[in-house]
């Protein structure tokens, strides 16, 4: 076996390809990029910036973005929210989760240009002032964490999965869990911070 | 009380929250690649895509025009790296295949280029333009690859000191009733710790500092300065969090001295985060390795022979390996044993130490055949277990110095309702569901390593303890406030405690289950010594005495254990006695039996673990016994671990919170071992194919429905001054054996090798 053989791609499986295909689809609708310049053998110039707006905890951020940047890494490297975590920007492992609306989803799959105008929390969001969230205390007093660096996914993921009335089992909340991986595996922890905090939630 | 706070029993410490609890919930505890740095250029790593051979040339036109493209590095322009041996033989570095420096491919995946630009999406864009031409040779992959090479452990790692043998085991195999002869195999496997393995490289002038996820702050700094050819004071590794290591990062990569180099070069901070399918190639991982298993026993059941032999994967550069034998020759008593390691090497990257090393691997083969043996001996498998017990390891004959495995069968039995078990295979069904319960020992021996620390106290009782261990998730913030303030007598709110970063006093390697044994055992000196001090300046005439030192306490929290003084200083009248505004001590503790030059190599940042089998006259080890039950489908195979028992004891306990976490993730962790995970390689281009986490599969909450640990109390006197064995890495081994013990007796079918999926099963 001898000759070219292309470097090996990172990343680029069928997942993540399709996570492509509806970023490059997204871009020219909702884009405020300038013109052209010069031929370009490139077709995503990084240079062409889109300024957006993005809501997050409440407040209303400014940014000039790259438009493939993705609302976790707009967080991350742009906003210096570095709560949510990158465990695999591909959608595979949940420690990105965020809420946008009252829905979970994995921020590293989710374009900022498709997060405009989207009420998007984060877990630096959560707390009322120094008032944890009860899912927050739920997760300290069940010790559902180890190296904690999963935690901010499974927190918001929870929130969410209560409000979803996908909480009323073990059962239930280990299936409607089982997207955000805890490699310390502190499953059983997790169910039990869950089952503490769903009452509290429900009736807030 | 809830569950995940188990009353302590005991020599049990209090199960308080973890010390940072609040920041870990609130998403403010920073990982690595949280650091804010000042205007980074992020890089993005090529890897290569063959296994075997070499570069011919690079075209990076079409890269280079990518918008925002700083620079791309090859071996054509990459910073000049020195070497830096192997860690198992007394170097810093978790390979020794160092990446950038020549045209040659030594493994998959292996670093090619590092492309850097002013955005993570540039960089990653470039990164897929660039076009590796190369020339392939054709690689061995794994043990029956054509063009592998085969040798003994002994003699090529240093780590690796003996195969042990006692007696005569040919004759003595011979001459057995009952005899087990088979054939174990486990799988590859990644560690896969959820936090990436990134690296922030920011330099001050001539001083570097590296925000990155590592079990040894103090090794990869002094790695990084050898690298780099610079005074090992220049460097500073600071990472306050781990995101899990799980023994990935307790040796250095090469990809970061080769970021300080670039980031040295462009004078900018660079961050570099790698993807989750590079850390299969980047960093280290379980190889596959293979067992054969005599056991000869008497009628009774008494073991009168014993050899394992085992061989394991290495890379063509590194004779790494982790050699379980000097555990599984000496857990039960038999008077003549023999073992053999042996590694092969194959064009892979180099592997590594991944949570419990030699016993997750040696143990399954030694716990199946066991269980083997006690079915041909028609016995109670637990039975077994407590006719060949001993209260000395049987090669050196030295005694353990606390054991309490059959305790811990015991109580695990009773938990899980072993008596309800019965013991024909395939006689236990539910419905569509064939049923067996399968149970094994495990054991990890008790290191501890030198470390010191720094303690602060204040007139107020504030204090603060600096030492570099590392927060990998096991507790190490909480573990060490707790011990100071017993200590100290002080609250355990008034305790700030800093750790992870290299410009504090060292600390060992995160690894081998010696973070908490050595950690807290140098507080605690150091502790003593602010008391002693204290001591004097109250009460000038009195000697010394080791009672005085005891009892001497600061009593500010008289329900606390250490402050059973019966005199209690006034604080503030102490701090006017000495007449000084704080009170610090420093100190290095080093464990009975620690070579001469531990405390240099310590600050140098050389690991050295001592205890477990290697001590001079006595062993020392932590056990318990595992219980599972599976269920088989009898249609689909289909197969659940509905229930995992655990009973664990390890000397003192100093958090039953966070061990309880510890162990319970160690269980789940041994059941995944056997069911879940392995790392798929393809034998033509010796490349790992499932390198994600949807394809490489970890346990998800759906997966674990029932865990039970028990934790046992236990006292050794033997060890260290804090009496602890380390549990980091218990849980997890034999639980693999447990569960194809309980897959034979749902189905009838023994399975030896790993992992069980369903077209294994043929009920
Ligand atoms: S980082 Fe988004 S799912 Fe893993
Ligand atoms: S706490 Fe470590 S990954 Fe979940």
């Amino acid at each position: 076996m001898s000759g070219n053989s292309s470097s090996r791609l990172s990343g680029f499986d069928r997942r993540a390809f399709m996570a492509c295909a509806a970023g490059s689809a997204l871009v020219p609708m909702t884009a405020r990029a300038g013109a052209l310049d010069a031929p370009a053998p490139v077709a995503q110039d990084p240079a062409l910036h889109v300024e957006i707006t993005l809501r997050v905890n409440g407040q209303d951020k400014r940014l000039s973005l790259d438009p493939r940047t993705t609302v976790l890494d707009a967080l991350r490297e742009h906003l210096k929210l570095t709560g949510s975590k990158k465990g695999c920007d591909h959608g595979q492992c949940g420690a990105c989760t965020v809420l946008i609306g009252e829905r979970r989803v994995v921020s590293c799959l989710t374009l900022a240009l498709a997060a405009e105008g989207q009420e998007i929390t984060t877990i630096e969001g959560l707390a009322t002032g120094d008032q944890l969230h009860p899912m927050q205390q739920a997760f300290i007093d069940n010790d559902a964490f180890q190296c904690g660096y999963c935690t901010p996914g499974q927190i918001m993921s929870a929130v969410a999965c209560v409000k979803e009335g996908h909480a009323s089992s073990d059962a239930d909340i280990r299936e409607y869990m089982s997207g955000n991986i805890c490699r310390c595996a502190a499953y059983p922890n997790i169910v039990a911070a869950m089952k503490q905090a769903a009452p509290e939630i429900t009736k807030g | 009380m809830n569950a995940a706070a188990p009353e302590p029993k005991a020599n049990m410490g209090q199960p308080v929250p973890r010390y940072d609890a609040v920041a870990k919930v609130a998403g403010r505890a920073t990982y690595g690649s949280d650091m804010p740095l000042d205007n980074p250029a992020y890089a993005f790593l090529v890897t290569s895509a063959i296994a075997r051979g070499r570069i011919n040339g690079f075209d990076l036109d079409d890269a280079k025009r990518v918008r925002g493209v700083i620079d791309i590095i090859t071996h054509e322009n990459a910073p000049d790296l020195k070497e830096s041996k192997l860690f198992s033989n007394g170097g810093y570095a978790g390979t020794t295949i160092q990446p950038l420096k020549s045209a040659d491919i030594a493994h998959d995946g292996e670093i090619v280029a590092v492309v850097i630009a002013e955005s993570y999406e540039a960089a990653r864009e470039a990164a897929n333009r660039v076009k590796v031409s190369y020339t392939a040779a054709t690689p061995s992959a794994s043990f029956d690859s054509p063009g592998t090479t085969k040798a003994a452990a002994k003699g090529q790692n240093a780590q690796f000191k003996e195969d042990p043998q006692v007696g005569d085991f040919a004759k003595a195999f011979d001459e057995a009733e009952v005899k087990v002869d088979a054939a174990y195999e486990t799988p590859t496997q990644h560690h896969n710790p959820m936090e990436l393995f990134s690296t922030s490289c920011v330099w001050m002038g001539d001083d570097l500092v590296i925000y990155e996820p590592s079990q040894y702050v103090y090794g990869l700094k002094n790695g990084v300065a050898e690298q780099l050819g610079i005074d090992a004071d220049k460097v500073r590794v600071v990472n306050p969090y781990v995101g899990g290591g799980f023994g990935s990062r307790g040796s250095m990569t090469p990809r970061t001295a080769i970021i300080a180099g670039i980031a040295k070069r462009l004078n900018r901070p660079i961050k570099l985060v790698p993807t989750r399918d590079q850390g299969f190639t980047i960093a280290t991982y379980r190889a596959e390795t293979r067992h054969a298993i005599k056991l000869g026993a008497n009628r009774d059941g008494k073991l009168v022979a014993l050899r394992h032999e085992g061989v394991e994967v290495s890379s063509r550069a590194d004779p790494y390996c982790v050699g379980g034998t000097k555990t599984t020759t000496r857990l039960y008593a038999c008077p003549n044993v023999d073992s053999l390691v042996s590694i092969v090497r194959a064009d892979r990257n180099t592997p590594g130490f991944m949570r419990s090393p030699p016993e997750v691997p040696y143990m399954f083969a030694l716990e199946s055949a066991m269980d083997e043996l006690a079915v041909k001996l028609d016995m109670d498998p637990i039975e077994l277990r407590r006719v060949n017990d001993t209260t000395n390891e049987p090669i050196g004959g030295k005694p353990y110095t606390s054991r309490s495995l059959m305790g811990c069968f015991d109580e695990a039995a009773k938990a899980f309702g072993w008596s309800q078990r019965s013991a024909a295979p395939k006689s236990m069904s539910d419905g569509d569901w064939l049923i067996g319960y399968g149970c094994a020992a495990t054991c990890y021996p008790t290191q501890m390593a030198p470390s010191a620390a720094r303690v602060r106290l204040q007139r107020d009782g504030r204090t603060r303890v600096e030492i570099a261990g590392h927060e990998i998730g096991t507790g190490a913030y909480t573990v060490i406030a707790q011990t100071a303030a017993e200590r100290l007598g002080v609250p355990l709110e008034q305790v700030a405690v800093f750790i992870g970063d290299s410009d504090l006093p060292p600390g060992p390697v995160a690894g081998g289950s010696n973070s908490t044994a050595s950690t807290c055992s140098a507080v605690m000196m150091v502790c003593d010594q602010i008391r002693q001090r204290m001591f004097k300046a109250m009460m000038p005439r009195q000697s010394l005495t080791d009672k005085a030192k005891e009892t001497v306490g600061i009593g500010r929290t008289p329900t606390m254990q250490a402050a059973k003084s019966d005199r209690t200083l006034d604080l503030e009248r102490a701090f006017d006695a000495l007449g000084v505004g704080v009170i610090e001590e420093y100190g290095e503790w080093k464990p009975e039996g620690a070579p001469p030059d531990s405390f240099k190599a310590m600050h140098s940042g050389h690991a050295r673990l001592v205890g477990g089998a290697a001590m001079k006259d006595k062993i020392a080890y932590a056990f318990g016994a595992e219980f599972v039950e599976v269920r088989v489908n009898r249609f689909t195979h289909e197969i659940r671990a509905p229930r995992l028992v655990g009973a664990f004891a390890a000397g003192r306990i100093m958090n039953p919170r966070t061990a309880r976490s510890q162990l319970m993730g160690g269980l789940i962790w041994g059941m995944s071992s056997a069911l879940l995970e392995a790392t798929e390689i393809d034998q033509r281009t010796a490349r790992y194919v499932n390198d994600n986490l949807a394809d490489y599969l970890v346990p998800v909450s759906a997966d674990v429905p029932g865990v039970e640990v028990i934790l046992l109390s236990e006292q050794d006197d033997h060890i260290n001054p804090a009496g602890a064995k380390g549990l980091g890495e218990l849980a997890n081994v034999g639980t693999n054996a447990a569960i194809c013990n309980a897959i034979y007796h749902a189905t009838g079918q023994r399975i030896r090798k790993l992992p069980v999926r369903l077209e294994n099963i043929e009920v």
